[in-house]
């Protein structure tokens, strides 16, 4: 009996060494602890989805008495949403092309360039103390840690586990989740209009696509420019943009120090229910005010753990602090975290996160 | 050889990491579905308050470490931290039952409710202490209280459940 108490207080004593030493190897980022879990999803995974059929219908019973007013109320209002959307969204794609075209001419990345794989949401985290969800797809799919998930509405989060046909997803929301933002703001100044130039002395579209990399045709009022990596398409250009046609309008130039501000900050979690918040505004260009309902996309850069432009949400508060410290904005995400179903992970693997 | 691994195969250790598989799968998927109030009952430390109320403080304990490096390994927490928070609700639970002789079965119920919501609480603090922080916020009282009034549903059928895990066979095993 003394000698069974010995070995159970040598156990305890050995185990609780081990989870000191995890935690200490988890945390300074070793790929071993990976392993384990591997290795353990190896035998768990099995048992994971015989109880998962198992305890389904009782999960959707849960739901479905939890939640069907809500559901028939949101489906009459995503109705009247679609409807709304469809023409918005006719404009909203065209837009999008003229800009990756544009970002194509001058040789600025874009998320066109970048493979995605689509993935459905198959769990939620089983604990109260962590923002993540489970996805379907894996290693095999090329999924690796710290690639960015967006949703159709915009950036979810980063993959932080990865599996053979399994993934883990911190959330945005996730208090250890940070990343580096840019904040668009208006600019204060007003752009100077100037009266319309001669017809000789005006550039044309012809003399400004020359000097690009690209083949084109135009005329004074359309042109057609086959770009490498995009679909050809026909890109309007209105009369009056083009200087002494349609009739010698006024041209509004927008002067570089005129355009938005993009100021950058970073990024960070603060628990579910809680909106994140944008901290460490980069000081020198803190010079315009910031506004309620700037959008927020993601900075990009070698070291950053999304590619640029990734839409992330809009300023819903900001909040002043005294000193040099800088104001710290409250975000209001794009992406409804509290209903993901399918996601799309971008196979775009930051610098920081390689080899893992 | 083969003798050693029949035996080590009957153990009631062997027995608990099966058992443990079991409910840690019902609380990856039920559970993590199922949130009263948005917040998780958490299936797995009930599991062990259970072990810690119906047997020693050492078995608690153990039962609690194990159980919590198992979660650890589905979890994206760093590995190591669900073990060290079981651990300690195990013994406690163990060692609040100590003072009775012969506690009834709400005692036990009461009891196992209280350790497995006072896990909430001090998940956040250990997650806070190696540098994990925002967590420690009001929301942990939902967190917990959650716990608290499904560990007074689950904990019934558990506590069978926990004894027959560990039940030492004469003869076989240990």
């Amino acid at each position: 009996m003394a000698r069974t108490r010995t070995n159970l207080t040598r156990a305890i004593v050995l185990l609780a060494l081990a989870a000191v030493f995890f935690i200490t190897l988890d945390l300074s980022g070793s790929g071993s602890t990976s392993n384990v879990r591997r290795a353990f999803d190896t035998i768990f995974a099995p048992v994971e989805g015989v109880a998962r059929v198992v305890t389904r219908p009782l999960s959707n019973a849960w739901e479905a008495v939890r939640q069907y007013d809500e559901v028939v109320d949101e489906n009459d209002r995503l109705k009247e949403q679609v409807a709304l959307q469809e023409g918005a969204a006719v404009a909203a794609a065209a837009s999008v092309r003229l800009s990756q075209e544009l970002l194509a001419l001058n040789g600025l990345p874009t998320l066109a360039g970048i493979n995605s794989v689509t993935a459905q949401v198959i769990g939620e985290t089983p604990t109260n103390f962590s923002q993540t969800v489970e996805i379907n797809q894996g290693s095999d799919s090329g999924i690796k840690v710290g690639m960015p998930v967006l949703n159709a509405a915009g950036l979810i989060g980063k993959v932080t586990e990865v599996f053979a046909d399994r993934a883990l997803v911190m959330l945005i929301s996730d208090p250890d989740y940070a990343l580096s933002v840019k904040v668009v703001t208006k600019s204060s100044r007003t752009p100077v209009t100037l009266p319309p130039l001669p017809t000789e002395d005006a550039p044309t579209v012809d003399s400004v696509l020359e000097s690009t990399n690209t083949s084109s045709t135009s005329s004074t009022s359309s042109t057609t420019t086959t770009i490498l990596g995009f679909t050809p398409g026909t890109t309007t250009i209105p009369p009056e943009v083009v200087a002494g046609a349609g009739g010698g309008s006024n041209i509004t130039v927008p002067l570089a120090s005129q355009l938005a501000v993009r100021e950058t900050g970073i990024l960070e979690g603060r628990g579910p229910g809680t909106r994140p918040i944008v901290r460490f505004l980069d000081a020198s260009t803190r010079g315009s005010a910031i506004e309620v309902g700037a959008p927020i996309v993601s900075a990009g850069g070698s070291r950053s753990l999304a590619p640029p432009d990734i839409v992330i949400g809009v300023v819903s508060r900001v909040v002043e602090r005294l000193g040099t410290a800088g104001p710290v904005l409250e975000i209001d995400l794009v992406a409804d975290l509290s209903s993901l179903s399918f996601l799309r992970v971008l196979l775009y693997q930051p610098i920081t996160e390689s080899g893992r | 050889m083969f003798e050693r691994f029949l035996r080590a195969v009957a153990s009631r250790w062997f027995r608990l990491v099966l058992v443990v598989l079991i409910v840690l799968s019902v609380q990856t998927t039920f559970f993590a579905e199922v949130r009263p109030f948005g917040f998780a009952v958490q299936f797995i430390a009930i599991f062990v308050a259970s072990v810690g109320c119906t047997h020693d403080v050492q078995t608690g304990a153990l039962v609690g470490l194990i159980s919590g490096l198992m979660y650890d390994a589905v979890l994206a927490t760093p590995l190591g931290i669900s073990a060290l928070v079981f651990g300690a609700i195990g013994a406690l639970a163990a060692f609040l039952m100590q003072p009775f002789r012969d506690p009834t079965w709400w005692l036990r119920l009461l009891a196992i409710s209280v350790v497995a919501a006072f896990g909430e609480v001090l998940m956040p603090v250990v997650k806070s202490v190696v540098g994990l922080g925002g967590w420690l916020n009001l929301r942990i009282v939902g967190a917990a209280l959650v716990t608290f009034f499904g560990a007074l549903v689950v904990s019934a059928p558990l506590m069978p459940v926990s004894r027959w895990t560990l039940q030492e066979r004469v003869g076989r095993g240990d």
